[in-house]
Order: C-alpha cells, then sequence, then structure tokens
C-alpha cells in the first residue's frame, strides 16, 4: 500500500496546479481535495496523503493558499484550504503555462 | 521576504504546526473511514482499511517539515554544530584566531567609539538638530546683550555660554573643576530639564537675582560631591572662595555643548561680575571669551536664520564697536556673522584631533586586514590538513557549495567570537585612549557609548573579516577532488601547488605589517626628537606655581607688593635657591604678545597682523638666573628699574635676528605701538633663546620688560612664582612652598606644576600617535612572524618524507635549512618590497603628522625592513631547524 498514484508520473508542478483548480470553487479540506480530482478525473487521478500534504504546505508557504479549522459535512473537525489572491493569480499563470508545454509536447510527438 | 517570515513563523510555533498536522491527517483518516463505512465496511474493518491506506503518517510530517523549512535553516544548524565541533578540536587554532580578531577588531571598535562619540553623535538635547554655532571664535558679552535682544525675532531663541575653570578649595592651593557661565535661558533653549531641583533662568542672570548665587551641577558631580542625595537642594558649594547654592542637578548623559568637557558646574553670567570685580568682561567689547548658539524656528533653514542675522548685522557691530581699537575698527564693522548646523555640539578637540584619528583609523583598518590574512592563513592551513577529511566528505556526496559554506561558518564563528570580546576590549581600551587626552588644562571627557553606531560598526567588521579569512580556504577547497585524499596516503612532496594561496597570504601580510612597522618607526622618532629639542631654559629643578591674585578683594593697586611679599615668603623655604615671578609661565600655550613693532626711527606697521606678533612677557630681577636661560650681553633687571624710572627691555637672539639689530643690540629703541600712541623702551639686556609656546614651534622672538615698571592699575590677575630648588629636593620645597604661601596671605589661591606636565600636555597628540602606531606596529610584527611561522611549519611537515629522504641520501643539515628558506626568503623579499612601495605612497598622509622627520626619511625605511625581515627570518629559521634536526630512519619508517 502506500502506493497510491504518487505523483511522480504527473509533470512536476503539476499537482499544485491541480490542488489551487481543486479549491477554485470554495474552501475543501485535504479529503476533499483528493476525492474531488478522484471523481472530476473519473477515478484516474488518485493523490496519496504523502504528496497531498508536502504539496499543501508548499502553497501555504508561498502564500497562495490560507488554512483555517472548521467543522465538515459529517461533524468532523478538519482543516479548509482556501485560495488567496495571490493563488489565484498563480491558478492563472500556470494553467496558462501548463497549455503552452502540452502543446509544445504534443507538437513534438506529432513531428515525425 | 514575507516567505522568509512565514518559514521563522514556523520555526517560532514547530511544536504547534506538527500538533496541526497530526490532527489533520487523523481527520484525514477519519473522513476516509467514514466514506468506507458508508460503502458498507464494519466500523473497525473500516478504521483498520483507512489507517493502512494512509501509509506513514510521521514520514508525511518529515516531508513537510522538509517543505517549509527547505532544510536551509536546519542545515545551517548543522553547520553550525559541525563548526563548533571543529574548532573545539583543535583549540589552540580557535583561541589564537579569536584572540587576533578579538584584538583587530576590538582596536577598530576602539577608534571609532571615539569618532563616534567626538564627531558622529548628536547632542543629547532636545531636537539637537536646529541648533546652529555662531562661527569663527569667541564674542564679548556686549555683541551677545545685542543678539539677545533678538533672539525670539530671529530665531527660537538662542543662548551664550563661556568655559571656566572653578576653583573648589576654600583657601591654599586650588582645586579645579570644569564649568561654565551660561545665559539665563540655556537649559530652556537646549530642552534640558532638571533631574532634581530647577535649571538656570532668565532671573538667575539679572543683576538682582532673587535667589543670591546660584549654582547647576552636572550629575557627576551631584554623585561625586554630594554622594546623589535628596537633600543636596539648598546646600553650598565654594567656587572661587565664594558660596553658591546649588538650585538644581543637570540630567545624567548631560554634558553641556561642548564635546569631550564634562561641565560639571554652570553659573550665570552675573556671578562673573561678583566673582571678577573691578575686572568682570561683562562690559568690555575688547575681551572675547563667550560662545553663542540659536535654535532655528521650525521649518527655518541655515541659509534664512543667516540671511536673518546679517539683515541686524550693522547694527549689532554699530552697537558694540566703541571701545574696539581705531586700527580694527573697520574690520569689526564688516566681519560677517555665520551660523554653522552644531546638532553635534562643539569642540574643540575634533579640530584637533581630526586628522590624527583619521590616520589612525587607516593604521588599525590595516591591522585587521593582518589580522584576516592571519586567520585566513591559519584556516587555509587547517583545510589543508583536513584534505583528507574533506574529499571523503566529498565522496560520500557532500556538495563543494555545502563544504564551502561548512568553511565559511568557521570563519563566521571565529568572527563573532573575535567581534564578542572585541567589544569587550573596545570598551576597556577606548577609555584608556580618552584618558591620555587629559592634561594639567583640560580634563577630556568623552562618554564612549556602545550605540546602535558602535554595534552596527562592529558586526560589520566582523562579517567583513569573515568574508576576507574566509573566501581563501574557499578557494583552496577548489583543488580538492572527490576521493583524491584517499589515493595519496599523505607522502606530499615538493612543488605542491595547492593551497599556493598561502604563499600570497604571507606576502601580503608581510608588505601590511612593514606599511604599519614603518609608520611607527616615523612616529617614534618624531616624538623623540620633540622631546630632544632644545628649551633654552633648564626645567629639571622648577616649580611653577601660578598665583591668583582675584581671590582676594584687596585693590588692584596692592598686587605688586603683595606678590612681592609671597615670593620672599617662598624664597626664605629651605632648599629654594632661587625665586623670581614672571607674568607668563612658559609653555603653558598661553601668551602675551604684540602686534606692532618698530626698532629706533623705523616706521611703525598700521596694519595689526597677529601672524607678525612679538612675544612679551615680563619678570622680576633674577629670573633668567632661575630659570638658567644665560644672559648673553648687557645686564638683568635691577630693582632701579621701577614705575617712573625709563622703560627698559632686555630682548633674546630670536629678537636680534627676526629683527636684525646686528652685533649690538645694547641701547637700542623697540617701539611698540598701541591704540592710542606707543611705547618707547631701551634695549639693555641680551639672553639666550628659550621656547615659548611650545617646542614644536621653536625658539621665537621674545622681549621681556621689567615686572615692577607695569601699571599698578595694569597689573594682571594672576602672576607665576618660579621657584628653583636645590638638587633632589622638589617635592618637600613644592610642600613646603604651599604652607608658607598659605601662611602669608590665607587668600590667596595657587597651583604648583613643574615643566613636566607642560611639555607633556604640548606633545599630547604626538605622545597618543606615537603609543597607538607602535602598539599597532609590534602587533602586526607579532601577526606577520605568527603568520610566516605558521606557513613555513606547515611546508615542513608535508615535506618531512621527502626531507627525510634527502637526509638518507646524504643532505647536511646546512643544505636543508638552505632548502626551507629558498622558498621563505622570496616570500619576505617580495613582501618587504611590496611593503615598502606601500610606505613610499602612505608617507603623504603620514607627512602632516610628523615633526622634525622626514615622511620618507631613509633611516626609519631601512630600519623597519631590517626589523620586519629579521623577524620574518626568525620565523622561518625555527620551522628549519627542527627540520634539518629530523631522524632521516624515524621519518622514512613513520612515513
Amino acid at each position: 500500500m502506500g502506493l497510491t498514484n504518487t505523483p511522480s508520473d504527473l509533470l512536476p508542478g503539476t499537482l499544485e496546479l491541480l490542488i489551487l483548480k481543486a479549491l477554485r470553487p470554495g474552501a475543501k479540506h485535504g479529503y476533499g481535495i483528493v476525492e474531488h480530482l478522484r471523481v472530476v478525473s473519473d477515478d484516474v487521478l488518485r493523490i496519496g496523503e504523502s504528496a497531498l500534504y508536502p504539496a499543501l504546505q508548499r502553497l501555504l508557504l508561498n502564500g497562495w493558499v490560507k488554512a483555517e479549522w472548521g467543522t465538515s459535512e459529517n461533524n468532523r473537525r478538519a482543516r479548509y484550504y482556501r485560495l488567496t489572491a495571490a493563488g489565484r493569480r498563480q491558478l492563472t499563470a500556470e494553467h496558462a503555462e501548463f497549455d503552452r508545454m502540452v502543446s509544445v509536447i504534443q507538437r513534438v510527438l506529432a513531428s515525425t | 521576504m514575507s516567505a522568509l517570515l512565514r518559514r521563522l513563523m514556523y520555526l517560532l510555533g514547530r511544536s504547534r504546526h506538527d500538533a496541526d498536522l497530526r490532527d489533520e491527517i487523523e481527520a484525514h483518516r477519519a473522513h476516509r473511514q467514514d466514506a468506507l463505512e458508508r460503502d458498507g465496511l464494519p466500523s473497525d474493518a473500516a478504521a483498520w482499511a483507512s489507517q493502512r491506506a494512509m501509509g506513514n503518517v510521521t514520514l508525511a510530517v518529515e516531508d513537510v517539515r522538509d517543505a517549509w523549512v527547505s532544510g536551509a535553516v536546519d542545515q545551517l544548524w548543522q553547520d553550525i554544530r559541525i563548526a563548533v565541533r571543529g574548532l573545539r578540536k583543535n583549540p589552540v587554532f580557535a583561541l589564537v584566531a579569536i584572540a587576533t580578531l578579538a584584538l583587530g577588531i576590538g582596536a577598530n571598535t576602539a577608534l571609532f567609539s571615539i569618532f563616534n562619540g567626538l564627531i558622529l553623535r548628536p547632542l543629547p538635547v532636545r531636537d539637537p538638530g536646529r541648533l546652529a554655532l555662531l562661527l569663527n571664535g569667541s564674542w564679548s558679552y556686549p555683541i551677545w546683550t545685542e543678539i539677545k535682544a533678538r533672539e525670539n525675532d530671529l530665531f527660537d531663541g538662542a543662548f551664550a555660554w563661556a568655559n571656566e575653570r572653578f576653583d573648589l578649595s576654600r583657601g591654599g592651593q586650588s582645586t579645579f573643576v570644569d564649568g561654565a557661565h551660561v545665559s539665563g535661558r540655556f537649559f530652556e533653549v537646549l530642552g534640558v530639564p532638571a533631574v532634581r531641583g530647577r535649571m538656570l533662568t532668565p532671573a538667575d542672570d539679572a543683576d538682582s537675582a532673587p535667589d543670591g548665587l546660584v549654582a547647576v551641577i552636572s550629575h557627576r558631580f551631584w554623585r561625586e560631591h554630594f554622594a546623589g542625595g535628596d537633600d543636596v537642594i539648598g546646600r553650598q558649594v565654594t567656587l572661587q572662595r565664594r558660596a553658591f547654592t546649588v538650585v538644581g542637578v543637570m540630567p545624567p548623559g548631560f554634558f553641556g555643548v561642548d564635546v569631550g568637557r564634562m561641565t560639571d558646574v554652570m553659573l550665570p553670567f552675573a556671578a562673573e561680575a561678583l566673582m571678577r570685580g573691578q575686572e568682570s568682561r561683562l562690559a568690555s567689547v575688547g575681551s572675547s571669551w563667550l560662545n553663542m548658539m540659536v535654535r532655528l524656528k521650525p521649518g527655518q533653514s541655515l541659509e534664512q536664520a543667516n540671511a536673518a542675522l546679517r539683515g541686524v548685522q550693522p547694527q549689532i557691530r554699530a552697537a558694540t564697536v566703541s571701545g574696539v581699537a581705531a586700527a580694527r575698527a573697520a574690520r569689526y564693522l564688516t566681519r560677517p556673522l555665520t551660523l554653522a548646523s552644531a546638532t553635534t555640539g562643539r569642540s574643540s578637540l575634533r579640530t584637533q584631533f581630526e586628522t590624527p584619528l583619521f590616520a589612525m583609523v587607516v593604521a588599525v583598518g590595516l591591522l585587521l586586514l593582518v589580522a584576516c590574512t592571519n586567520i585566513a592563513s591559519l584556516l587555509v592551513a587547517r583545510a589543508l590538513a583536513r584534505r583528507r577529511e574533506l574529499s571523503v566528505r566529498m565522496a560520500l556526496g557532500g556538495s563543494r557549495g555545502r563544504l564551502a559554506r561548512l568553511l565559511f561558518t568557521e570563519s563566521l564563528i571565529v568572527a563573532m567570537a573575535g567581534a564578542a570580546l572585541g567589544l569587550v576590549f573596545a570598551s576597556w581600551s577606548g577609555a584608556l585612549l580618552v584618558r591620555q587626552l587629559t592634561t594639567w588644562e583640560s580634563n577630556v571627557s568623552l562618554d564612549l557609548v556602545l550605540d546602535w553606531r558602535v554595534l552596527g560598526f562592529t558586526a560589520a567588521l566582523a562579517c567583513a573579516s569573515a568574508i576576507v579569512a574566509g573566501v581563501a580556504p574557499v578557494l583552496g577547497l577548489k583543488s580538492v577532488a572527490a576521493g583524491e585524499a584517499l589515493k595519496d596516503a599523505g607522502r606530499g612532496l615538493a612543488g605542491d601547488r595547492r593551497f599556493a594561496v598561502r604563499g600570497t597570504l604571507a606576502v601580503a601580510q608581510i608588505a601590511m605589517s612593514l606599511i604599519l612597522v614603518t609608520a611607527a618607526g616615523l612616529f617614534l622618532r618624531s616624538f623623540a626628537s620633540l622631546n630632544q629639542l632644545p628649551l633654552g631654559f633648564v626645567p629639571e629643578p622648577l616649580l611653577v606655581a601660578e598665583l591668583d591674585l582675584q581671590s582676594s578683594d584687596t585693590p588692584i593697586e596692592q598686587r605688586g607688593p603683595r606678590v612681592e611679599r609671597l615670593r620672599d615668603a617662598a624664597a626664605a623655604v629651605p632648599g629654594v635657591r632661587s625665586a623670581s615671578l614672571s607674568r607668563v609661565s612658559l609653555l603653558t600655550g598661553g601668551g602675551w604678545g604684540a602686534n606692532r613693532i618698530a626698532i629706533d626711527d623705523g616706521p611703525m606697521p598700521v596694519e595689526d597682523r597677529s601672524d607678525q606678533r612679538l612675544w612679551l612677557n615680563a619678570t622680576t630681577p633674577g629670573w633668567f638666573e632661575t630659570m638658567g636661560t644665560p644672559l648673553v650681553n648687557g645686564r638683568d633687571f635691577t630693582d632701579g628699574d621701577h614705575v617712573g624710572a625709563p622703560l627698559v627691555a632686555i630682548v633674546n637672539q630670536a629678537f636680534v635676528r627676526r629683527y636684525r639689530l646686528g652685533r649690538q643690540p645694547i641701547g637700542r629703541t623697540v617701539r611698540i605701538g598701541l591704540s592710542n600712541g606707543e611705547r618707547r623702551y631701551e634695549i639693555v639686556g641680551l639672553v639666550g633663546d628659550s621656547v615659548y609656546t611650545s617646542p614644536r614651534d621653536g625658539m621665537m622672538a621674545t622681549m621681556y620688560v621689567p615686572l615692577a615698571q607695569i601699571e599698578p592699575r595694569a597689573f594682571g590677575e594672576t602672576v607665576v612664582l618660579t621657584i628653583n630648588a636645590a638638587r633632589g629636593q622638589r617635592a618637600a620645597v613644592e610642600r613646603d612652598v604651599a604652607a608658607a604661601l598659605a601662611r602669608t596671605e590665607p587668600t590667596v589661591a595657587f597651583t604648583v606644576r613643574t615643566f613636566d606636565q607642560f611639555i607633556d600636555a604640548t606633545v599630547t597628540q604626538e605622545r597618543l600617535i606615537t603609543m597607538l602606531s607602535s602598539f599597532f606596529g609590534g602587533l602586526a610584527l607579532l601577526l606577520a612572524g605568527i603568520g610566516l611561522y605558521g606557513i613555513v611549519a606547515q611546508a615542513v611537515r608535508t615535506r618531512q618524507g621527502e626531507i627525510g629522504l634527502r637526509m638518507a641520501l646524504g643532505a647536511q643539515p646546512a643544505g636543508i635549512v638552505r632548502l626551507v628558506f629558498r622558498r621563505v626568503g622570496v616570500l619576505i623579499v617580495v613582501g618587504l618590497a611590496l611593503g615598502l612601495a606601500g610606505s613610499l605612497s602612505a608617507a603623504q598622509f603620514v607627512g602632516p603628522l610628523l615633526s622634525q622627520v622626514e615622511a620618507r626619511d631613509p633611516a626609519t625605511f631601512a630600519g623597519a625592513a631590517g626589523v620586519l625581515g629579521a623577524a620574518g627570518v626568525l620565523a622561518a629559521w625555527l620551522p628549519a631547524r627542527r627540520a634539518a634536526r629530523l631522524d632521516p630512519a624515524t621519518v622514512l619508517r613513520e612515513g
């Protein structure tokens, strides 16, 4: 166990981009983020905790998200993450950069 | 920046953070368990499954910590631990390095704290930035009266003060305290409140002061003379034989407005009239004796203030011009009044010590460089010795950058420890230096506060030292290859070019040390020759008693007979060979002069030029004999030369040279121009030259007149009684004369001093520079020696195997010594050559501080190079000799 789709097979930085995207609609706790990504990706992306939490800490460190304790829908104490204004800007910038990268990679793959 | 802040916050709340994370991950697990239960799993199975799915929580927490701290802080901490461990393993190195830096940084900090106290620190008063000083010398009281009348129109207030020494004793020998007369609003305009009682007010400075004679004392004076008691207000203090009532105590740290002087007692100007009676200077336009400052209005610039002052200048000058000599009146009326910013107060020390202080700051900076070079050299040696360790670390995956940081951390720690110790050394040596400035005539007192400027300076020095000392070993690191040291098992051979940077360091060190030693040599020679300058009299048996005739209320006309009685009393003391009076004492810096002189029927100069001054003195018969100045021609004064008899004069040989009197000066006439007419003297005697102001100024033209021919009303307030004591009895004579004077006239105030004290005071600056530069030079010499010794010892150690082999093959010990010297000799010679070149170009800065010695004095240069060369050879010879005594068999066996 424990090898639940660690993001080493993702492009570097992509996990952070996905987390920012997941938080875009509103604040979520860690489990909520994992579930959101799993559902949206049709069970393809299963983010492990050992990848998720360091990534969240990096986002906190850069000031892109904020964390505060709250109560979850099933009445459990949980730490909610919310995008900051800087995080929103970062999401836009990284999204654009990601699109550019993907198109570049596709162009390379398409060439013969 | 904000990321750094968040990291810091994290470090501070580390345990809370870890707990947060653990809670969060537990919450995550609980959510998963809930989901599993919703999918139909039994509760315990769901708990177990969720637990398993989580993986290692602790590891996750560690991962996160890495994300937060990025290892930087942790690694730094690790670096510090490793560096401290390394230093503790080699305590001798650590101690030498730290002590060296402590001396270097301490000396720098000491000088800087003096510089700070003297030049940089603002006055401890309210809003010192708005204070301005009326420039160029001192002013008369009538001018102050004019400015005072306009102080609130032109400025936000003004004040005047005049520094004085007050005699604290009630009778006999004087004990002085530094004080001042101040104007009524002095404290109010400065914004200095009392800590006890009240400060002076304009009412105290009026002719009819309601509280009588009042004084305000400094915090220090209060602690020392009244034991800091609360009952000080209303108590009496004796000043100039008169009782004053203490009405207030100044706050601690307030010393007045003269930086370098502790003004312990402040009296209103009105008290001056009471103390000096008929000779009060309050009404005199001719005596310039006070200083003035103004407080600018808020928003008023210095230019505006100057313009405002010059606008009323004609009225101020015109109101005070009566009484100014006609010859000077034109200049007096037009000389502009100028204000200058006085944020940092006024200081006579500043101009006197600015150049030497600057020279010493440069010298001490060089010294610190030498010290840093030494430490760099030691660090390189250590890195060299640890090449094996470093190489292993590299082989195990330590990055070059990380290793460089490790080495650098070491020098940083040494620098920090050195700086901390240096601060201790600085506060001690700084105070010691300031004490050296105090002479018989001025008590120098400077608060050396460790304020933010000094601490910042020291911290910057420590960082700079760490960089200078730390760069060389890091550069040397480039030549270390991973695992290389594992291959060669420490059998170094000649020509090891790695860490050759040490040789360069040694050359730099020798060069800088030579500059310091040369400067020290020049200052020493200059100081020594100053002390050997001829004085023109014999100071050893002499005692100089200055009699203050103002302390008694007897009329001025009585002063002549009074001093004659006092002289007779002194002359009758056993052990006194002779006692004579003069108006001026030589070498006290004071003087009496004439500016317009003509010989015989020559034309009298119209211009009043103070640079053409002729020095005057008035003496009683026998004074030249008492002083030991030879009478070359003619006669001494006699009892027949008194008021009413023809005016006579004695001149010295410098006078004859200056006024070209030729071979026969006796019988010629000297005419001295006065504001109304002139006075004619007949030359009756010629005496040898003697120094008047200071030995440095050389022999100056001087004319002596009989004390008995001075008009009784013009008799000065002080007179000097010079006593020639029998050999070996000076101390006893001093005591007995003091007793005899007090017995003869109980009210007379006097001080007894020796010429040693006067001569010392004329060379304060030179003595200080010589002391400091000798200390720096000596230290640099020592450091260079240690540095060179370390290098040679190290080189010999690494080549031990080779040397053993050579000896086994028949090399003689002398040959081994030669072998070692061949390489060291090059370093010494190159270092000396560079140092000589540096000294030659430094000479132009040293030049202005020297007297009697050329700035490029070849003997001093050669001597300094010789001393440094000898020290270098000695430092190299010790390890070379050890090498030559090696037993080849042992060396080769132990290899």
